[in-house]
């Protein structure tokens, strides 16, 4: 091709490059729920599972500590922040402790006589109001009269009290200038609820930076701190922790990469080229991603690229049996046989997860196909033309030609194979340690003192338990009330019983239409409660007329139609409740949190007596899904292995062959699974990605120690290949082993050995015998 | 309504109001909490910071106890009336606050025994506290404010 064609060439790819580009970057949406990860659920059970792991109170719960030298300060602040929080878009609500008679927004006042359960046991009659009244004679003597007094005319039986009281938590930690405050009493202590999911890193990462501009706002004193913790806090920390890792090591890799391209192939102008096949990779992976399934998730990215990284591999065969006298396309012609009989059995290999029942797997799966074909495509059709016809030749490296020789006259251990299988497998087999990691969050550990911290919090303000949780299941809202409010004789014995701390639901909140109806019923009419309370008054010092806006209530909520969960929009009980009752679809769940479980045997028992609710272990529930998705991704790799199988025997079309080019990698499988084991590792779906590349990875060195055939200088080449592809992988990878966070080493532990394995067993079993 | 029971003032500074009759009920002033319990009603827990005038009885009961000029002169503009043998202290707070909750408190004593406090709110409406005693016939007959208030203020040498 003509200097001029070439440089048209390389303008038309770089520009639909560029055009993709644009229209990827238009339509990218980046998503970062980490539940994409998570299995699909496939039973309403396993749904509800997989929603309050994400969604449920609990996970959405932040636990705050404002600590400084001054409690004062800090319990001011403590105030401020909670008022603001309250305003915030980013949280459904917050508490600090203070018993706000104000909670109530002035029209739904009056409705504390359908929501307090004082009538359910009292009528408003003249010996009820007498009492009261010598009551409040005697709070006024008391040293709580400067707070109550302002009330008492509107409601001389102190029901708002009674309602907020009764909306405190269960326990609770003691308060200090009238905020929660730890037991030390150095910290003040708040929760508050954020709107997004728990495992929505990027809802999370907003709610936190919300919380922390309020915070700068309303602090009293620059030596105040505020701590947060709970599952939103730690999966913000360990997103940017994994992400800066990866970032710094990733830096590293390239710059690796970058001097081992220039080493290998003393050229720069190779080395811009060979990233065209894997930017076309990239664009297409995203390009097929984004149109199949609209948001992107980040990991979904983040692995996909690792990946795809296979990719550098392509051009890196042309380049080094590049040589004189050979034409570019003349020579990726000689080596398209087994570059694509390399590129579709990895694509099949992939197109497992497809199958997975994980969406992020399944876009993972769509992105890496499309990316591998697009770089094989393009290292075969339009790489070529560009490549510059003169260069080093592989072959002429004498250094080079030492080694090939030495290597070829290494033995052909055969026997040597089947004893590593058998010793892998033995070794996996006598394990008494389980292989797998059934833990849903194994891979993205919090660091410990934070867990400590978090668990301390956790004691101090009597937080839901994040493990166990009742749910209560009906097409009728008003049953799952009525069925929740029934369970609270059982579990307050319970608690009595030291079993439990204390526990939560929504009709502690919202009592049933029937129990407010009830309720209202209950109320007297005008006169006959004017009657009752003049006889009341009568004997006490208070002036007759004084209690009008108390009568006045009363009369209002006796026309008042009684809450449900839908008039509670707007209201400051909208949060609670709709934290704890949830719609989805024709049924109503509603759910009791629990505080301080001790006694789970107990608990099961009183759920499985009541009709409709069910004790949840979340914990034993994940591990569940984790293992059933496992199985089921266990199975699609049994069937791409098969396929794999498949495709690489069309190719080759000779048994014997077939075994020498797949023997190293299913070794090498066994390699890795038995260190990875031997070294302590329980195995988890990232191993199991992993795993997969690194197969990927083998097969494509197989089939090029296969192919090389008896010219010694065309070994050579091959050689130089495979050796600059395993060197570079092995060096991105294994700077990704020494990373502290798991998931992170899991991969590059994982592709390490397995490179390193492939590489060895490929040249052991795979190099064709010396050249006669 | 007149209530009698026992004051303590122990010496961690925590207060402690207790009513014996007509009703029983304990109020314990301990750091910035109350906590008040009273028979057949759940215990309430407030803070300090609710109610003012308590936290200025306090700073006046710890100081007069102990003898602490200073400290009361830091709360209150401190007036004194009288001889050693009949005195009368009148304490007007000197945070705005608690003035809007707390006229001033007067302190009836004679030699080193308090007598009265008197708590008077900025309506008029006011709290007296007879220290010391008894038995109820050592009070006046008819327990009307202005009765009790000269019984404190003439009959402070008992």
């Amino acid at each position: 091709m003509s200097p001029a064609g070439r440089g048209l060439l390389l303008a038309a790819w770089l520009a639909a490059l560029a055009l993709l580009g644009t229209l990827v970057e238009r339509r990218l949406e980046v998503g970062t729920d980490l539940r994409l990860f998570m299995p699909t659920p496939r039973t309403a059970q396993e749904r509800l599972v997989l929603e309050e792991i994400g969604e449920g109170p609990a996970s959405r719960l932040l636990l705050l500590a404002i600590t400084g030298p001054d409690p004062a300060a800090a319990a001011a602040t403590s105030s401020a922040l909670v008022a603001k929080l309250r305003d915030s878009e980013q949280f459904r609500w917050a508490a600090n402790g203070e018993a706000d008679v104000g909670t109530l927004p002035d029209d739904l006042l009056a409705y504390r006589y359908l929501l307090s359960p004082t009538l359910d046991h009292e009528r408003l009659d003249a010996p009820f109001l007498q009492a009261q009244l010598q009551e409040r004679l005697r709070d006024l003597a008391s040293p709580a009269a400067g707070f109550l007094e302002p009330w008492l005319p509107r409601d001389p039986t102190l029901e708002l009290l009674r309602l907020a009281e009764a909306w405190q938590p269960s326990s609770q930690p003691q308060l200090l200038h009238d905020v929660w405050f730890d037991a030390a009493g150095r910290e003040a202590l708040l929760v508050a609820e954020t709107r997004a999911a728990g495992f929505d890193p990027q809802g999370q990462r907003e709610a936190a930076d919300a919380l922390k501009r309020s915070f700068e706002q309303v602090r009293t004193d620059p030596a105040l701190e505020l701590v947060a913790s709970g599952p939103g806090a730690f999966s913000v920390l360990m997103k940017e922790r994994t992400q800066g890792e990866a970032q710094r090591l990733g830096g590293l890799a390239t710059l690796g990469m970058v001097l081992l391209l220039l080493v290998a192939y003393r050229s720069a102008s190779l080395l811009v080229l060979g990233l065209l096949p894997l930017a076309s990779a990239g664009l297409a992976g995203l390009a097929a991603v984004s149109s199949v399934f609209g948001p992107v998730h980040g990991i979904t990215l983040a692995f996909g690229f690792t990946l795809i990284g296979v990719a550098q591999d392509y051009p890196m065969h042309l380049f080094s049996h590049q040589h004189r006298g050979v034409d570019p396309r003349q020579n990726v012609r000689a080596l398209w046989p087994t570059l694509a009989t390399g590129v579709a059995s990895t694509c099949v290999a992939y197109l497992a997860f497809l199958f997975s029942g994980v969406r992020g797997l399944a876009q993972l799966s769509v992105f890496t196909v499309a990316g591998l074909a697009a770089a094989g495509l393009t290292t075969r059709f339009l790489l070529p033309a560009l490549v510059p016809l003169r260069g080093n030749d592989a072959a002429e490296s004498a250094a080079l030609g030492r080694l090939w020789d030495r290597l070829a006259g290494l033995p052909r251990p055969l026997w040597l194979g089947a004893a590593i299988a058998a010793a892998c497998v033995a070794s996996l087999a006598l394990s008494s340690r389980p292989l797998w990691q059934d833990e849903l969050g194994g891979l993205t550990p919090v660091p410990r003192h934070l867990i400590e911290r978090d668990s301390a919090l956790r004691r101090e303000l009597g937080a839901p338990d994040v493990r166990y949780l009742i749910l209560i299941q009906d097409r009728d809202p008003q049953q799952v009330l009525s069925r929740a409010a029934a369970l609270d004789p059982e579990l307050g014995t319970l608690v009595s019983n030291g079993g439990l701390a204390g526990f939560d639901h929504p009709a502690r909140y919202l009592p049933t239409l029937e129990k407010q109806e009830r309720r209202r019923a209950a109320l007297p009419p005008p006169a006959e409660l004017q009657a009752a309370l003049d006889t009341a008054t009568a004997t006490t010092p208070f002036r007759p007329g004084v209690f009008r806006p108390f009568l006045d209530d009363v009369e209002r909520a006796r026309h008042l139609p009684a809450l449900g969960p839908q008039d509670l929009a707007g209201t400051p009980l909208e949060a609670r409740v709709g934290g704890l009752l949830l719609e989805s679809g024709d049924h109503w769940t509603g759910l009791v949190t629990l505080t301080g479980l001790t006694d789970p045997a107990a608990l099961g028992r009183i759920a499985a007596g009541t009709e409709g609710a069910t004790l949840l272990d979340l914990k034993q529930a994940a591990e569940d899904l984790v293992a059933n998705q496992r199985t089921r991704i266990l199975w699609c790799l049994a069937g791409s292995a098969l396929l794999l199988v498949l495709v690489v025997s069309i190719a080759l079309r000779d048994a014997a062959r077939v075994g020498r080019v797949l023997a190293p990698m299913a070794l090498t499988t066994l390699v890795v699974l038995a260190a990875l084991h031997a070294g302590g590792m329980s195995l988890s779906l990232f191993h199991l990605i992993a795993l997969v590349l690194a197969a990927g990875l083998g097969l494509d060195y197989a089939l090029f120690f296969e192919r090389a055939a008896d010219d010694p200088a065309e070994q050579r080449r091959t050689l130089h290949a495979v050796l600059v592809c395993s060197l570079s992988t092995l060096m991105v990878f294994a700077l990704l082993a020494t990373s502290s966070l798991p998931v992170l080493r899991a991969i590059g532990v994982t592709v390490s050995v397995g490179v390193v394995g492939n590489f060895v067993l490929a040249l052991l079993l795979t190099r064709p015998g010396r050249a006669p | 309504m007149v209530i009698s029971g026992l004051l303590e003032h122990r010496a961690d500074g925590t207060l402690v109001r207790r009513v014996e009759s007509p009703f029983r009920e304990t109020t314990e002033l301990r750091g910035e909490n109350v906590v008040v319990e009273r028979e057949g009603n759940r215990t309430r827990r407030f803070s300090l910071d609710r109610a003012p005038e308590l936290r200025g009885m306090l700073a006046s009961f710890g100081a007069l106890l102990s003898g602490d000029a200073a400290t009361l002169r830091r709360h209150f503009t401190v007036t004194v009336h009288g001889a050693p043998e009949r005195w009368q202290i009148e304490l007007v707070p000197q945070d705005e606050k608690l003035r809007a909750r707390l006229a001033r408190i007067v302190v009836h004593g004679a030699g080193d025994r308090p007598a009265c406090f008197t708590l008077t709110e900025p309506d008029g409406d006011a709290t007296i506290m007879a220290i010391g005693v008894n038995d109820r016939a050592d009070l006046p007959a008819t327990l009307e404010r202005d009765v009790l208030e000269a019984w404190c203020a003439g009959t402070a040498g008992r």
